[in-house]
């Protein structure tokens, strides 16, 4: 029963027009969109390249310079593009790209591409997230809202009735003729992906299963919106009813709840804007030690400190420079400054992220984009690690120029230069992004509430169908 | 036969609920997306008087500090930041260069999530290094914001739809239609009409909704002008709207059908052609690596620096009026600094400039092509008459660098001449204040709205009368 349902209705899409029209504009979009991301996706990491190799010339080409001037001259951390980043962009476009790296100040990344865009790009952009996570679930929609209402309208539901179907069979069956084409798109979508991405250049991280569980993800999105679907069409008395009711879900699950979403997240839990930023942690740098104020008292009480740790009387005595040990120390105390600011705008960030997931439970949408966006290392916690890296390597950065200003330098040589073959010894920066595992242990409550969708919806679609 | 239809539609609107859950979901929507835009407003109005008030502080603490100089008494700051130096005043005590919101900045978020409302330019640093952009999650930039523009370019076309997609299918599901065929009237006419019924109650729901929001809200101060103009532009929209429900009506047979095709014409107006126009603009007009730009900077300023001593020469020679009242003529680090700091803005500013040149070059290309689809024209004028649109930001950019130098050259000419900033000074510090843009194209896309709106009603009425003959229950 299940597989006769299952030709029969898979035969009745292919033959209607509009199914195979649908299809081939869906299929064509994708291909279209893919191509667009694979050639950016190239472009941005042959940029990426060239800028690194550059930067880190102009670094290692200093000359003989003071440490502290090199510290302040400072060096740059680019963010290098992930391959499943072609299949979702994520947040990539809204954050930035660099983030300079400098004595006394954690920069954020500058120049996200949105910036420099139109008005225009609000709208989105012809990406294959686009495609996966709105147009699929129209298509679902438009090839699925007529199931059973169709039935219904041309009488046929009664001459099922009286063949004494089971019910639940019947409806396994239509379930599975609407998953079948929607699968083969999204594993064809998925293979090509695949393989046009093993085949570039320099692909990196790339591991295709990632590329699984991305699928997977998707795939379990789809179910969800076929569940619904197919349950309204039950419940509709018309088909044109039950289209309309499938679109209003859609509007409410994947354009409207994200963004009244993003709007109370802002309005409860809001971050402080740029100027107030710096205001605040300027504040907290006047209170505490200034590397490069002598004469404040925080600084009086390191020297105190130092001095008796080394049993000497005067700082001219201690072995090392004292005004790089001093500028050492503000850096750490600088850092831990930042460190606290920067944590209070993560822990606003995660209190956002409980709202979102509090909000999934009307869109399925929300908890699908936060796993798509963590898988392919798009999303903003993927940001955030990255940008933690960078800082950690700034510090590292300040501690091994000071270091060298203070062993090599007497106190008050202000004057002292480091050797020209000083900054190649510096490590270059490096930055691994998290493996697959630890994402999904991260994201593991959106996983659950996508499973907590999936079971709901499908039970609430079977225990209808009994009742046709 | 017109009062008759009218009477018949009023009646059958009100008792099938029409009417009334329409004003119940236009009452929600309009209400919570104004009053997320108001609350975005207040947000910003606070921030920036709370900016303001800051300087005004520290400002009168300046000028206490400054009266204790000049009158000779011992300070406890660090020599650096007495503000008797210019450089002190200049980096140390900036004006807040704010963009106020227009008053109707709650209809549309546009930009105003990306880039920030006030700015501190000081007189060390780059102008091409001033940040713009705001502080947010990119996961609300994202996700977009919830406003009164997204209810009108998105929402309003699928109400419209669900509220017209069966007109005259429906009457021949139900058998009714053999009835009217024997009417009188011709059915395009038929159809028309109650279409602009339709039309007609939806309108005054809309309107009446927005008014009785605005003012529960208390949106203040309500611009009269501008109210108008959004109505007008909602309402062009929207006959947009009935006149393609006309067309899909007259030509598509069944109901659902209508309400496939009614979709896919939204999915292609209001989310594919502005994704895919995007798209081709970044691609014919690719905005320059910013990676490669920073590299460029890098260099321009070890260039710089080398040269400092002779760079500060060259520029007391091609600018003497800084010099010429100063008699002492000692130099110091800001002025060699300050010096080199323009070269490098001078050697930079070509390459500044490609990407305001780029983005003016995508921004013409996308507002001849925005005529492909009245969702972006809408929203744009949406964001014109908010002043959150991308131009509003570009000319603020515009302004707050401009003010940058002006700031820069009014304490520079102190720096060279070796002369101290004192109290008497302080009044003729320079002050940002933000000019709106003025030229709005609200009406013009309004218009448009409407004579495509008519073309495409005129065309329904053409083409269906010749296919007419056909006979309309043939089938």
């Amino acid at each position: 029963m299940i597989r006769k349902t299952f030709i029969k209705e898979n035969k009745e899409l292919w033959r209607d027009g509009r199914v195979r029209i649908a299809f081939a504009i869906v299929v064509l979009l994708l291909g279209v969109a893919i191509w667009i991301s694979a050639r950016q996706y190239q472009n941005i990491n042959e940029q990426y390249q060239i800028a690194e190799n550059t930067e880190r010339a102009i670094w290692d080409n200093q000359g003989e310079k003071s440490p502290h001037s090199a510290a302040h001259y400072g060096t740059y951390a680019f963010k290098p593009k992930y391959p499943l980043s072609l299949v979702d962009q994520g947040v990539d476009k809204y954050v930035g790209t660099s983030i300079f790296l400098e004595a006394h100040k954690r920069n954020e990344a500058q120049f996200s591409a949105a910036a420099d865009q139109t008005g225009l790009a609000r709208f989105g952009d012809l990406t294959p997230d686009f495609i996966l996570l709105f147009i699929i679930p129209l298509l679902i929609i438009l090839l699925g809202y007529n199931s059973f209402t169709k039935e219904r309208e041309m009488g046929t539901l009664t001459l099922l009735k009286s063949q004494g179907i089971s019910p639940w069979k019947w409806a396994l069956g239509k379930w599975a003729a609407l998953f079948f084409p929607i699968f083969i798109v999204s594993l064809l979508l998925f293979l090509i992906t695949g393989m046009v991405l093993s085949n570039l250049k320099d692909f990196g991280v790339f591991s295709w299963q990632s590329l699984f569980s991305l699928f997977l993800v998707y795939i379990g999105y789809y179910i969800i919106f076929i569940n619904i679907v197919l349950f309204i069409s039950l419940k509709a008395k018309k088909s044109g009813i039950a289209l309309v009711l499938s679109l209003s879900i859609w509007i409410l699950a994947c354009l409207a709840a994200p963004k009244a979403a993003s709007n109370i997240a802002e309005a409860k839990h809001p971050y402080p804007t740029r100027q107030e930023f710096a205001a605040n942690v300027l504040k907290d740098k006047k209170n505490g030690l200034d590397g490069h104020n002598p004469w404040s008292k925080e600084s009086k009480m390191l020297e105190q400190e130092v001095l008796a740790e080394h049993g000497v009387d005067s700082i001219h005595k201690l072995p090392f420079n004292f005004d790089a040990y001093r500028m050492q120390k503000g850096e750490e105390h600088e850092a831990e400054i930042y460190f606290k600011h920067y944590n209070y705008l993560k822990e606003q960030y995660s209190k956002q992220t409980n709202l979102y997931q509090s909000l999934a439970v009307v869109s399925p949408y929300l908890p699908t984009r936060f796993l798509s966006m963590a898988i392919a290392k798009t999303d903003y916690t993927a940001h955030w690690d990255f940008s933690d890296t960078a800082e950690d390597y700034r510090i590292a950065t300040q501690k091994f120029l000071n270091d060298n200003f203070a062993q090599n330098s007497s106190y008050g040589e202000w004057s002292y230069q480091a050797d020209a073959d000083l900054w190649s010894k510096l490590p270059k920066f490096s930055y691994e992004p998290p493996e697959l595992s630890a994402i999904l242990s991260t994201n593991v409550s959106s996983l659950w509430i996508l499973g907590a969708w999936i079971t709901i919806s499908f039970s609430l679609f079977l225990i209808t169908s009994k009742t046709i | 036969m017109l009062p008759y239809n009218f009477k018949y539609e009023l009646r059958l609107l009100l008792r099938s609920r029409w009417i009334q859950l329409l004003s119940i979901l236009l009452l929600v929507l309009f209400g919570f997306s104004t009053y997320n835009g108001k609350e975005k407003v207040e947000k910003r109005i606070s921030d920036i008087s709370n900016a303001k008030q800051e300087v005004k502080e520290s400002d009168e603490a300046m000028l206490k500090l400054l009266d204790s100089v000049e009158r000779g008494l011992e300070v406890s700051v660090s020599s650096w930041s007495i503000p008797t130096s210019p450089m002190a005043v200049g980096n140390n005590h900036p004006r807040v260069a704010a963009m106020e919101p227009q008053p109707m900045a709650f209809v549309s978020t546009g930009q105003a999530d990306l880039f920030t409302h006030y700015i501190k330019p000081t007189v060390s640093g780059d102008d091409f290094a001033l940040n713009f952009t705001e502080m947010t999650s990119p996961v609300q930039l994202l996700f977009g914001s919830f406003d009164l523009s997204f209810v009108i370019v998105y929402l309003l076309p699928l109400l419209i739809i669900a509220f017209t997609y069966n007109i005259l299918s429906s009457e021949k599901e139900q058998g009714s239609l053999r009835l009217l065929a024997s009417q009188p009237i011709s059915i395009r006419k038929w159809v028309f009409q109650k279409l602009i019924l339709r039309f007609f109650w939806l309108s005054i729901l809309v309107t009446l909704s927005l008014l009785l929001v605005f003012f529960v809200v208390g949106i203040q101060p309500l611009e009269w002008v501008s109210v108008l103009g959004l109505v007008g532009l909602t309402l062009c929209y929207m006959l947009f709207w009935f006149a393609l429900a006309f067309l899909v009506n007259l030509f598509v047979d069944s109901s659902a059908k209508n309400a496939v095709s009614l979709i896919m014409l939204w999915v292609l107006f209001v989310l594919l052609t502005p994704s895919v126009l995007n798209q081709l603009g970044n691609t014919l007009y690719p905005m320059p690596s910013r990676t490669l730009m920073i590299n460029e900077m890098r260099e321009q300023k070890v260039e710089a620096t080398k040269r400092q001593d002779e760079i500060l020469d060259n520029f007391l020679r091609d600018h003497p009026e800084y010099a010429i009242n100063d008699s002492t003529q000692s130099r110091n680090f800001y002025h060699r600094y300050m010096a080199s700091q323009k070269v490098v803005k001078e050697a930079l500013e070509p390459i500044v400039n490609t990407y305001e040149a780029q983005l003016q070059r995508q921004q013409t290309w996308s507002k001849k092509l925005q005529w492909l689809s009245p969702a972006i024209v809408v929203h744009e004028s949406m964001n014109q008459l908010a002043g959150t649109s991308t131009a509003d930001y570009e000319n603020y950019r515009g302004q707050v660098i401009a003010f940058a130098e002006t700031w820069r050259s009014h304490l520079m000419t102190f720096l060279y001449n070796n002369t101290p900033f004192s109290q008497q000074e302080y009044s003729s510090l320079p002050q940002f204040e933000y000019s709106p843009t003025t030229n709005g194209t609200v009406g013009l896309s309004a218009l448009v709205l409407l004579v495509i709106s008519g073309v495409l009603l005129v065309f329904g009425f053409v083409a269906q009368g010749k296919s007419q003959k056909r006979g309309l229950l043939s089938n």
